[in-house]
């Protein structure tokens, strides 16, 4: 009842893990794959890198910061721990480089992705992520570099902290399938006990319930600019912010932060969406974008 | 995340000590709060009673915090994870080295919901057997034979008649933990029995997916303690 089609991927849900959220190791990819219809793994790179010092992540009541700074194994070892996975989903790798011909070169470690989502958007670290997602140009050569060498689907992921609209329809010409919006977005904590920055890279990326307003601004605004799908990302925590970005035009929305509440967020999200399309007698097709045809 | 003052601090050995927080944390025993000295790394730390953590010194941020005077201020998110299962009846506790500290609070809370306790400690030698005095009825075992049995606690462990506890509680050194597990196993006694597991933590509330076990749980969220049923099939 919740099958649809993002560009090329027949995804059983709308439902889509994010990444960096439990996407290091298979076996909680794999765990979550099962009420969902993609899962995202943590981005990786070419070469392992640390990431920061811990604190790296706080839980404010409405939602959390993480500076994480992209830590991974890098993509040799990544790809031999995506070799286990196991999960009933596609298996969305995502990739952050500089340099469009990194990327290319880091895809061509996951035989076992069904599609990949570029990190765009990160913003949180120097030389990657939304440094490279600021420049339409540069975005667009990426797409196009990784479009002619796989036909896999593409995905960038954008910020919201740029003008993504422009970078988006960059993306959409460089042959991109479809665009995820949107990232954390950069904020801070200060404890007044200790009088300090909370976290050891001082800011970091704002997750959570309390940036949905503004990833679904983000997502209409997309609807209405290009013909490629959306994939919301931000905030979402219950199922009726899942049909909240449907309405604004999500092909599918994917879920981090909520995990804070619970693992079982996939299946009761599930279980509750498609109780509402029975009692609505509308399906998930029908109700992408619906809320441009009323205003 | 909130912070706190150390309110006192003891010093029961060279590498280990107890930092007591000014207030009391809502809490169950089990459970561990991320603890941040400033300028050093957040860590995961078991409550040893709700009002404080006792940890031994391993690297960088633990040698920092066993050597803290009072007075300091900690940053601390939490509690997190999910606590034992408490009993009325009858409790065995087994405990190897610093993983007694969770141990601490639930000898205290059974005792208190009028529970028989019993605990198995073990340690390499006398001076580690750490703030035993803590604990009403108590074996020990140190591999030199410092004090009690010259052994491990799983040799006393052995030794008990497994059948006439309600639930045993079993924290320590991963080593330790499997061969309980084993044994517990063995004796068909796994049911009753809850182990407290320790993985690198990042986040501590099941986000970050550095905890993860090989069936997916998260041992910051699903655990740290586990039930035997549930880790059965499950290489730890
Ligand atoms: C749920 C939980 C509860 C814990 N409760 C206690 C407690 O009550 N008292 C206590 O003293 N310690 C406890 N620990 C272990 C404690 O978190 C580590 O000793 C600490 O993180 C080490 O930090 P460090 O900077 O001093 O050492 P580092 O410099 O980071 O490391 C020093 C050495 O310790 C090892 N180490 C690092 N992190 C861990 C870890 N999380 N688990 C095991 N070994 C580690 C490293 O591999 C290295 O060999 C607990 C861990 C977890 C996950
Ligand atoms: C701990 C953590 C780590 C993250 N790591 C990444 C990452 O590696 N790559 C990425 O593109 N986004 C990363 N994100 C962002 C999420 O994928 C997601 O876009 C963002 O958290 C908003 O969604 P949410 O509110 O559902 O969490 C991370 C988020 C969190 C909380
Ligand atoms: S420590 Fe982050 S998920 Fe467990």
């Amino acid at each position: 009842m919740l099958e649809i089609d993002v560009a090329s991927l027949k995804m059983k849900s709308p439902l889509v893990l994010a990444s960096g959220v439990l996407g290091s190791f298979s076996p909680s990819l794999s765990r979550v794959a099962e009420h969902a219809g993609a899962v995202v793994t943590k981005s990786v790179g070419l070469q392992p890198r640390e990431g920061y010092r811990t604190p790296v992540i706080i839980n404010t009541p409405h939602g959390l910061i993480n500076a994480v700074g992209l830590s991974s194994p890098g993509c040799e070892e990544f790809s031999k721990e995506l070799s286990k996975f196991r999960g009933d989903a596609k298996l969305i790798v995502s990739l952050f480089a500089s340099e469009p011909d990194d990327f290319v070169k880091l895809s061509s470690y996951f035989d076992m992705a069904d599609a990949f989502e570029l990190n765009l958007s990160c913003p949180h670290v120097s030389d990657a992520g939304l440094t490279v997602g600021s420049d339409p140009e540069l975005v667009k050569e990426i797409v196009e570099k990784m479009k002619s060498r796989s036909s896999k689907p593409v995905f960038p992921k954008l910020s919201a902290a740029t003008d993504y609209i422009e970078v988006a329809k960059a993306a959409e010409e460089g042959g991109a399938d479809g665009i995820v919006a949107i990232n954390t977005l950069r904020g801070m904590a200060i404890d007044i006990g200790t009088r300090k920055p909370i976290l050891s890279n001082i800011s970091g990326g704002v997750s959570g319930e309390g940036i949905k307003p503004i990833a679904m601004k983000v997502v209409w605004d997309l609807y209405e600019e290009l013909e490629i799908p959306v994939i919301a990302s931000g905030g979402a925590t219950t199922w009726r912010d899942v049909i909240e970005f449907i309405l604004a035009g999500a092909r599918a929305v994917q879920i981090g932060s909520a995990f804070f509440y619970s693992y079982r967020v996939f299946y009761s999200i599930k279980e509750s969406l498609i109780a509402y399309l029975r009692k609505e007698k509308i399906s998930l097709n029908e109700l992408v974008g619906m809320a441009h045809k009323t205003v | 995340m909130f912070s706190m003052r150390i309110d006192k601090i003891i010093r029961h050995s060279d590498d280990v000590s107890t930092l007591f927080f000014s207030s009391r944390l809502r809490s169950y025993p089990g459970q561990f709060i991320m603890l941040n000295l400033p300028r050093y790394e957040e860590i995961p730390l078991s409550l040893s009673s709700p009002n404080s953590v006792t940890v031994r010194a391993v690297g960088e941020t633990t040698y920092a915090l066993i050597r803290l005077s009072a007075g300091e201020i900690v940053g601390i998110r939490g509690p997190f994870g999910k606590p034992f299962t408490p009993t009325d009846g009858k409790a065995l506790l087994v405990a190897g080295g610093i993983g007694a500290a969770p141990l601490y609070y639930l000898h205290d809370y059974l005792k208190r919901r009028g529970a028989e306790v019993k605990v198995l400690f073990g340690a390499r030698k006398a001076e580690e057997l750490v703030w035993k005095d803590r604990f009403s009825v108590l074996m020990v075992a140190t591999d030199d034979g410092s004090e009690g049995l010259r052994g491990t606690v799983i040799d006393l462990l052995k030794e008990e008649e497994l059948q006439q506890y309600d639930r045993i509680y079993v924290c320590g050194p991963e080593e330790m933990l499997r061969k309980a597990f084993t044994h517990l196993k063995e004796k068909e006694v796994l049911g009753k029995a809850e182990f407290s597991l320790e993985r690198y933590m990042k986040c501590g509330i099941g986000v970050c997916g550095t905890c993860i076990l090989e069936d997916g749980s998260r041992v910051c969220a699903e655990g740290p303690v586990f039930s035997g049923k549930d880790l059965e099939g499950v290489e730890f």
